[in-house]
């Protein structure tokens, strides 16, 4: 074991500054100057800024800590205890679409693959001139990408850690003279143990659990873990605060919890967030909360080599193939558990087996699709519902997609593709490509997933457009801040959580600048 | 969370395995039912109640059809309890489409997270991880502690802030 520096950053045991439900024994009143909801990319990453420069912060979290040493290659384990309810999380829709959040500290980058990209400059600049926000040419957000970077330290795989699945991902874009990246992801010599979905069993992740949780704590931010938020409060128009709930290990909750602060700040994500709103009677001038759901749909399909690939020795994601990025298409290879594998594909019985019995010769691979439509997330029973109807012109994207990384993979050398539609077969040859257009595909035949999910309390100047203003702040309600990927005007069109960072940066010097004691 | 199967749902999901797993698996059906309500306990509360309550209307619905005999679907030989599941699997709403495909997703996740079905595949990831964190630790000490040693040390994004005492926040 390596002698690390100090005891925040150890990952084998819970460190000073975290308060657990094992330590609460009755209600709970706090005060602070900023109390944030949610600990992943957003809450994280503004706790450590404000909590250096001086400010009391205190971080809520509904999920657990868990520590390094908790991750292992048992990975329904790791979905019932990271993800939120046991990952069956879906928007309801045609397709239907299974979503992914974290519920622990650290939030979703507990459970990321660790992409780390800048938001594109196009995409800076729409939100710019469509979107009316203030304050994100890609001069304005330069300094704070470099400062997230540097602290999750954003940097390309050491050679030995890619895997072979991720070769014949790039031997496949080489061969069809296709532009293929090296990944940048956040990880300081990750050893490609391919375990990000279900935590980083080797701490070379630098998610926010590892990189700025430990960072807030040693400025002196507390944080609690397992207590659901469940409404914020207001003096009028004012947040004073947050309330919650001790879940139990039963579910329940028990103790009440309150945060009195001079800013309260929702960092929950893009479906928790907008709940969290609309539970608190936050009214939007632009009626807006919920609404402008976009989350990268992305569809998963496997190769058959005839060469041993043993997916789960190497990196996650080494590679993107970006020639299609214009289009809004990158493809990458995923390897995904066997048990979530056979989950996710449409044969079962003594067919299911033969489609598994080649799983150490497999290559999984995925696509992320920025897309077109946007959906919403409604509070039913206080509890937030996403709906989302993927639009046909993504759909059409999603079969084109399917039908370029076959291409791609028959290139290096795949004897056989089982795509995400069911009821197309198997395809043989990249002739078969041809199949995915002769008829329309339904949409209901797609099985579609994601993990980036965004938009639904969108920035910008425009009171009457927009949720927030360009910083997060809540319009039309005083000292309240949103601060994750539901700011978010469009989808990105790639990774988000170094957008979701940079963003919490830049918003940290925001409160900073006009902090009033 | 706790849950546990009422009887008829564990036989109900147990008449299941044969349908959704290979021959090789029967002698896990046990353990895949009672992962599968593992899984099941993760679920929201409603969520769970729901998927309970489409099991039971599941079984009980096998008395109405026609070829199963009056008999629930749980007491379906394996032959009539496939023939049934695609009646639900084709069947004529979305919400048996959904609830055939969700029970069936749960019991494959099931039987290929199972230790001995994991082994049969040559899927051995735990030797893997074990291998290359120590290598890791081996090859890289050095830039991982300059690296933790950086994730605490003092770079302010603005002047600081006069700290509040607790007083005044009180």
């Amino acid at each position: 074991m390596v002698a690390l520096p100090r005891a925040a950053v150890r990952q084998d045991r819970i460190p000073a500054g975290v308060t657990t439900r094992d330590a609460i024994h009755g209600d709970l009143v706090w005060d602070a100057d900023v109390v944030i909801a949610g600990s992943g990319a957003g809450g994280a990453t503004l706790a450590a800024e404000l909590a250096e420069c001086g400010l009391d912060v205190v971080i809520v979290e509904e999920g657990r800590y868990y520590t390094t040493r908790d991750f292992t290659a048992d990975a329904s384990a790791a979905v019932r205890a990271l993800y939120r309810d046991g990952g069956a999380t879906m928007a309801l829709g045609d397709p239907p679409v299974l979503f992914q959040e974290g519920r622990a500290v650290g939030g979703s980058t507990v459970i990321n693959g660790g992409m780390s990209w800048r938001t594109p400059e196009r995409i800076l600049d729409r939100w710019g001139r469509e979107a009316g926000v203030d304050g994100v040419r890609p001069a304005d957000m330069e300094p704070y990408f470099a400062r997230v970077e540097r602290r999750i330290h954003v940097a390309y795989q050491d050679p030995e850690s890619i895997g072979t699945d991720n070769h014949l991902l790039k031997r496949g874009a080489d061969a069809m003279g296709w532009k293929v990246i090296p990944n940048l992801r956040n990880q300081v010599h990750c050893p490609g143990s391919n375990n990000c979905a279900f935590g980083c069993p080797t701490g070379a992740k630098q998610s926010a659990l590892v990189s700025y949780i430990p960072r807030a704590l040693h400025f002196g931010a507390r944080l609690l873990s397992d207590v659901r938020v469940e409404r914020i409060l207001f003096d009028g128009k004012r947040a004073t605060g947050l309330t919650g709930s001790v879940v139990g290990a039963d579910g329940e909750p028990s103790h009440r919890v309150t945060v009195r602060a001079k800013l309260t700040v929702a960092a929950c994500g893009a479906i928790q967030t907008p709940a969290l709103l609309a539970r608190s009677g936050v009214r939007s001038p632009s009626g807006r909360i919920g609404h402008n759901l976009s989350l990268h749909p992305n569809v998963k399909l496997t190769a058959v080599f005839d060469q041993p690939v043993r997916g789960w020795e190497g990196v996650h994601q080494a590679y993107q193939v970006r020639e299609f990025e214009g289009e809004g298409l990158l493809f990458a290879a995923v390897n995904i558990p066997p048990g979530i594998l056979a989950m996710t594909s449409h044969p079962r019985g003594e067919e299911l087996h033969r489609m598994m019995s080649d799983y150490d010769r497999t290559v999984v691979a995925g696509m992320l699709c920025e897309d077109t439509a946007t959906g919403r997330v409604r509070t039913l029973g206080g509890r937030p519902q996403a709906f989302y109807q993927l639009a046909d012109f993504d759909a059409d994207k999603l079969v084109r997609g399917v039908a370029l990384l076959s291409e791609l993979l028959f290139a290096a050398g795949a004897r056989r593709i089982a795509t995400p539609f069911a009821g197309v077969p198997e395809l043989h040859r990249a002739e078969d490509t041809r199949l995915l257009y002769a008829h329309k595909i339904p949409k209901r035949a797609m099985e579609v997933v994601t993990v980036h999910m965004m938009g639904t309390a969108a920035m910008g100047s425009d009171r009457t457009r927009a949720v927030t203003d360009s910083y997060g702040a809540v319009h039309d309600a005083d000292r309240l801040m949103v601060c994750d990927a539901s700011l978010f005007p469009t989808p990105i069109g790639v990774n988000p959580m170094e957008t979701i960072m940079a963003l919490a940066t830049r918003a940290a010097a925001r409160v900073l600048d006009t902090w009033q004691a | 969370m706790s849950y546990t199967h009422a009887p008829t749902t564990a036989a109900l999901l147990r008449s299941l395995v044969p349908v959704m797993c290979p021959a090789i698996a029967l002698p896990l059906a046990d353990a895949i039912v009672d992962h599968v309500g593992l899984t099941m306990g993760a679920l929201p509360t409603q969520f769970r109640r729901a998927l309970v309550t489409g099991i039971y209307g599941y079984d009980t619905l096998a008395i109405a059809w026609g070829p199963g005999g009056r008999r629930r679907a749980h007491r379906l030989p394996p032959s009539l309890a496939e023939a049934y599941y695609l009646s639900w699997e084709h069947g004529p709403t979305p919400a048996h489409q959904q609830l055939a495909k969700g029970v069936g997703q749960l019991i494959k996740l099931a039987c290929y997270e199972h230790p001995t079905m994991q082994a049969a595949l040559g899927y051995t990831p735990t030797p893997w991880i074990e291998q290359v964190k120590q290598r890791r630790l081996a090859t890289y000490r050095g830039d991982i502690e300059r690296h933790d040693a950086s994730l605490i040390a003092p770079d302010p994004l603005r002047p600081p802030i006069a700290k509040t005492s607790a007083k005044e926040r009180a």
